[in-house]
């Protein structure tokens, strides 16, 4: 067994969260590098045991796609370094198995930019383990960590979103989110929103909603006549379509589509 | 004329404390009624209640609609029956756009599947009438909307939905004269086009210009107070509500 | 209305004075079963609890260090002195207390306080109840409040105790429950029957005199259905060089539909380890709330554990925690939700301020049957400087999808536009700083009695000191 996914700094052994153990073989590495002043899209569909290694350079920019599609086991990894004015726009999907998934992302330059649009939809059997890690080293760095789901069945997910911001950063801002909508009661779910902060002059917030959709949001839809399950079906469905959206890739949307096993609405 | 609402003996409660304490009233099909009454009076209760919100109990009395019992029923069963209540603070809902909840809305309250571009001319005409930008369609549902954009979007929600009876609570609060004039084009069409009833909660008498209003009633202290036709609400207008309210109240 | 003058002109060296020990009265450094014993026949222990202390022990030389949180490893167990004898028994009349000890607590302003507002004063000095009185009023209306040994050799209480003692929190918990389980000595017994509600606040006063002593006070407060009680737990201690172990242990049963606040101010010294674990099980419609500002020590692990057990139980945290030069306070609440439609309400926040480490970490759990709960934690950081540091590890677990959790938590710093503003105004930056802090503290300080959000505000004004430039 080997510990994946460590929180960067531990909390209560209880919990189950401090790292997620697996079994796992060597990681296929590959390497990204998107040279000083260019702009590049990647739209990837993780494989099983995978690292990917990103630099950005200088005023570079990548929007990087991973679809975690397969139904089966899988760990990866993606450390990115992002150099001054440097920005990494990350959209993750997750759509079932058995999934252990690091992010972490070193903002090294100043003004360096970090977002992530995280999406997954589980139902039975599935199991996921995220812990991204967003260190601010440099000034004025930005991250901004926006993360939906839903849990159907007895689906199991483990969100750990840690923002550092490092000595020396000063100016830098960072946010995350987590809204996680509960479909069963078999369902578990554990977030862990994590600021550590090691220089006075940072903004950090996070947040979190975990549960059924709120009763007064179901009471003004209902009010219009869409019934319950359905509210529940518009909601659900809207987060995660939100987030493919952002992709702008039709292949890819509809493959995203054809696995969810929804019709496309038109 | 057949009756379309007819409550009777309604006692509410929230949160263990009853507001309305046996309220009667019957609305007839295409007749407009008007509610008004000091703060805290029950006014927006009432309204809630016939809708089914789950913040109030209803622990007495029944409501039928059209021929059916409602009381028991959830606020959606209440919905296709057509009835349509205009919030006060309407609800803001990320990630769902106006156009997508309302197009299905529309195929629950109707019963029929709509197809897109149909539906578009729908709620275009309707955002005509009430001089909305079309941009405001691919917007999430309420989210970011001015207080006035939000009374814009329901009396739209109204249009678009064609209910048999409207409650609208307090829909003119909070809005600018330009706003007034407009929502109240909007009420007057829907009532043009689908001869529909209304039940409007209100302190206010401008939106209630452009219409004729059949009955007006007084609620005082979660009871009818008073009950009349359209001189009543001048009476109030004048005089206030105090010679309603029970000795002891405050 | 009431006079505060007494804690109007708190000075940071009110809390550093201390009167020489009668080396004599020491047991042997280290801790072995002989120890545990010989202190089990001075307090005339009964067999059980001899037993239970041993058996703690045992827990405890098998349990290791926690390898989460703040370093301790600057403590070393086998120089702190686990008892230190009082020079003289309990004391029910203020006059017979030893009259350096008395001292101490004139200037802390204890009696004066008791004789203002308190219902009740338990002060401990060093390992033993000095001074104890309920009043008269309180005691007439069944409600027990005493110190443990004395409960313990009461047969109306002997059999309460056994069934309650240590069962919340069991020595298996961690290595210093179990260290608390072996050397545990003094603290407060509460008992409050059904139907009674305590208007007035009971309150204790903590304190730690000896050179390197430990301490490791047990509170037992049980309430019994449909009761209040307000329970006020004080904490200050002297300063000293060597490092000092205070492991207490709280345990709180709360019955149904009754209510139990539990509020302290703690502002033990700057070399002490604080590794207290403080529990409270809460019944049908019952409700927990616990007020809690941490100033002191050098380091702390301190998370109030509110068990919901019963339909509709509640409990509510409330917390500020201030760290300033060379400490490290590792605060927060854990909750958990055990029965249907249980909630829970956490508001904390904390200052971190001339190098001062604070880190707020809490863990909300919604077990499986918990159906219909809810739970919000909302917490606050401020930063004062940028040699300081300010960590948040919230954690949720949810296991049922009738549930409803929300959390948030920001971090920042004073702006400068508000210095800006109150100095145009004309208050020097300091004073301005220090305004917007307590401002910040208001969570706590409005859950407070008045005399006591005065202290914490003092406090805040003192750690705020000297500060800038």
């Amino acid at each position: 067994m080997t510990k994946l996914n460590i929180l960067p700094l531990p909390t209560f052994a209880r919990l189950g969260v401090n790292c997620a153990e697996r079994e796992v073989g060597a990681f296929e590495r590959e390497e990204i590098t998107v040279p000083e002043g260019a702009e590049q899209q990647i739209i990837k569909f993780v494989s099983p045991c995978s690292e990917t290694i990103v630099t950005v350079g200088k005023n570079a920019a990548l929007k990087l796609v991973m679809i975690f599609a397969d139904k089966q086991r899988c760990a990866a990894r993606l450390i990115t370094t992002l150099d001054d004015s440097a920005r990494l726009d990350l959209i993750q999907l997750y759509l079932g198995g058995d999934t252990v998934s690091e992010i972490v992302t070193e903002l090294k330059g100043c003004k360096s930019a970090f977002t992530a649009e995280i999406g997954y939809d589980l139902g039975a059997g599935d199991v996921l383990d995220i812990n991204l890690v967003a260190n601010h080293y440099g000034r004025k760095s930005t991250s901004e960590i926006a993360v939906n789901g839903v849990l159907r069945d007895n689906a199991q997910k483990t969100f750990k979103g840690t923002i550092d911001f490092r000595n020396g950063s000063a100016g830098a801002k960072g946010s995350e989110k987590e809204d996680v909508i509960l479909m069963n009661e078999e369902v578990v779910n554990k977030t862990v929103p994590v600021i550590l902060c090691d220089e006075e002059d940072v903004e950090g917030s996070h947040g979190a909603t975990i549960g059924r959709i709120d009763e007064q949001h179901i009471y003004y839809m209902q009010s219009r006549g869409i019934p319950e399950e359905k509210i529940y079906e518009l909601i659900t469905r809207a987060r995660l379509l939100k987030i493919i959206g952002k992709i702008g890739d039709e292949q890819t949307e509809k493959r995203i589509h054809n696995t969810l096993g929804w019709e496309v609405q038109y | 004329m057949s009756e379309l609402l007819k409550i009777t003996g309604l006692r509410v409660s929230a949160e263990e404390k009853e507001i309305l304490h046996g309220v009667d009233l019957t609305i007839n099909e295409g007749e407009t009624h008007v509610i008004m009454g000091p703060n805290g009076a029950g006014k927006s209760t009432l309204g809630a209640a016939i809708m089914g919100s789950p913040e109030y109990t209803i622990t007495g009395g029944s409501i039928i609609f059209d021929g059916a019992d409602i009381t028991g029923e959830t606020p959606d069963k209440r919905a296709r029956h057509r009835i349509f209540l205009s919030f006060q603070n309407p609800i803001e809902i990320p990630g769902i756009t106006l156009s997508s909840f309302l197009r299905s809305a529309y195929e629950q309250v109707t019963g029929e599947r709509v197809k897109l571009f149909e539906f578009k001319k729908v709620l275009g005409a309707a955002m005509d009438v009430l001089q909305m930008d079309k941009a405001y369609a691919d917007r999430e549902l309420n989210v970011g909307f001015s207080g006035g954009e939000k009374k814009k979007a329901e009396i739209l929600q109204l249009l678009v939905l064609r209910p048999k009876l409207a409650i609208l609570d307090e829909t003119d609060s909070g809005l600018d004269v330009d706003a007034v004039k407009t929502v109240s084009a909007g009420i007057k069409a829907y009532k043009e086009q689908t001869g529909g009833s209304l039940l409007i909660i209100t302190h206010n008498t401008k939106i209630l210009e452009a219409l004729t209003v059949d009955k007006t009633h007084i609620i005082a202290d979660g009871r009818l107070a008073a009950e009349g036709g359209a001189e009543l609400i001048d009476e109030v207008t004048e005089n206030g509500f105090d010679k309603y309210i029970p000795r002891g109240a405050v | 209305m009431k006079e505060k003058t007494q804690v109007a002109d708190i000075d940071r060296s009110l809390y550093d004075f201390r009167y020489d020990e009668d080396e004599s009265s020491f047991l042997d450094c280290g801790i072995t079963p002989e120890i545990i014993r010989e202190i089990s026949a001075e307090k005339g222990d009964p067999e059980w609890m001899t037993e239970f202390r041993l058996h703690s022990l045992e827990i405890y030389n098998r349990l290791k260090m926690p390898d989460w949180g703040p370093d301790i490893s600057g403590l070393n167990i086998d120089n702190i002195v686990a008892y230190i004898r009082p020079k003289k028994g309990m004391q029910s009349d203020w006059n017979e207390v030893p009259d350096d000890i008395k001292e101490t607590f004139e200037k802390l302003g204890i009696p004066q306080a008791e004789r203002e507002s308190l219902a009740g004063v338990g002060a401990q000095y060093d390992s033993e109840l000095v001074y104890h009185n309920v009043r008269k009023e309180v005691a007439e209306s069944g409600v027990v409040y005493t110190d443990l040994e004395s409960a313990m050799h009461d047969e109306r209480y002997a059999g309460m105790i056994k069934s309650h003692f240590m069962k919340l929190v069991p020595p298996t918990d961690h290595k210093f429950a179990a260290l608390h389980g072996a050397v545990w000595s003094g603290g407060s017994f509460v008992y409050v029957p059904s139907g009674v509600k305590l208007e007035i606040p009971l309150q204790s006063y903590f304190r730690l005199n000896a050179k390197g002593a430990g301490q490791f006070e047990h509170t037992l407060i049980i309430v019994e259905d449909n009761a209040y009680l307000h329970f006020i737990e004080g904490c200050s201690a002297p300063k000293y060089y060597e490092a000092s172990l205070h492991a207490g242990c709280v345990e709180l049963y709360v019955g149904n539909n009754s209510t139990l606040r539990y509020s302290t101010i703690e502002n033990w010294s700057k070399n002490m380890y604080n590794l207290n674990t403080k529990r409270a099980v809460v019944g049908e419609n019952g409700k927990v709330e616990w007020v809690s500002g941490s100033f002191g020590s050098h380091v702390s692990y301190l998370y109030p554990m509110s068990i919901l057990n019963g339909r509709k139980a509640r409990a509510e945290f409330t917390g500020i925690t201030f760290a300033g030069e060379g400490q490290n306070l590792d605060t927060g609440a854990k909750i958990v939700h055990n029965a249907p439609e249980t909630s829970s309400y956490m508001n904390t926040r904390s200052i971190s301020k001339s190098g001062g480490i604070s880190t707020f970490r809490s863990a909300v759990t919604i077990n499986e049957n918990a159906v219909g709960s809810k739970s919000a934690v909302s917490c606050e950081s401020l930063m004062l400087d940028s040699i300081s540091r300010s960590d948040t590890i919230p954690s949720m677990v949810v296991k049922t999808d009738k549930a409803d959790v929300g959390h948030e938590a920001r971090i920042g710093r004073i702006s400068d536009e508000a210095v800006f503003y109150l100095m145009s105004r004309g208050l020097d930056e300091n004073a301005a700083k220090a305004l917007i802090v307590s401002g910040f503290a208001d969570n706590v300080s409005k859950e407070l009695p008045l005399e006591y959000a005065v202290e914490m505000n003092n406090l805040i004004n003192l750690e705020m000191k000297g500060s800038i430039g």
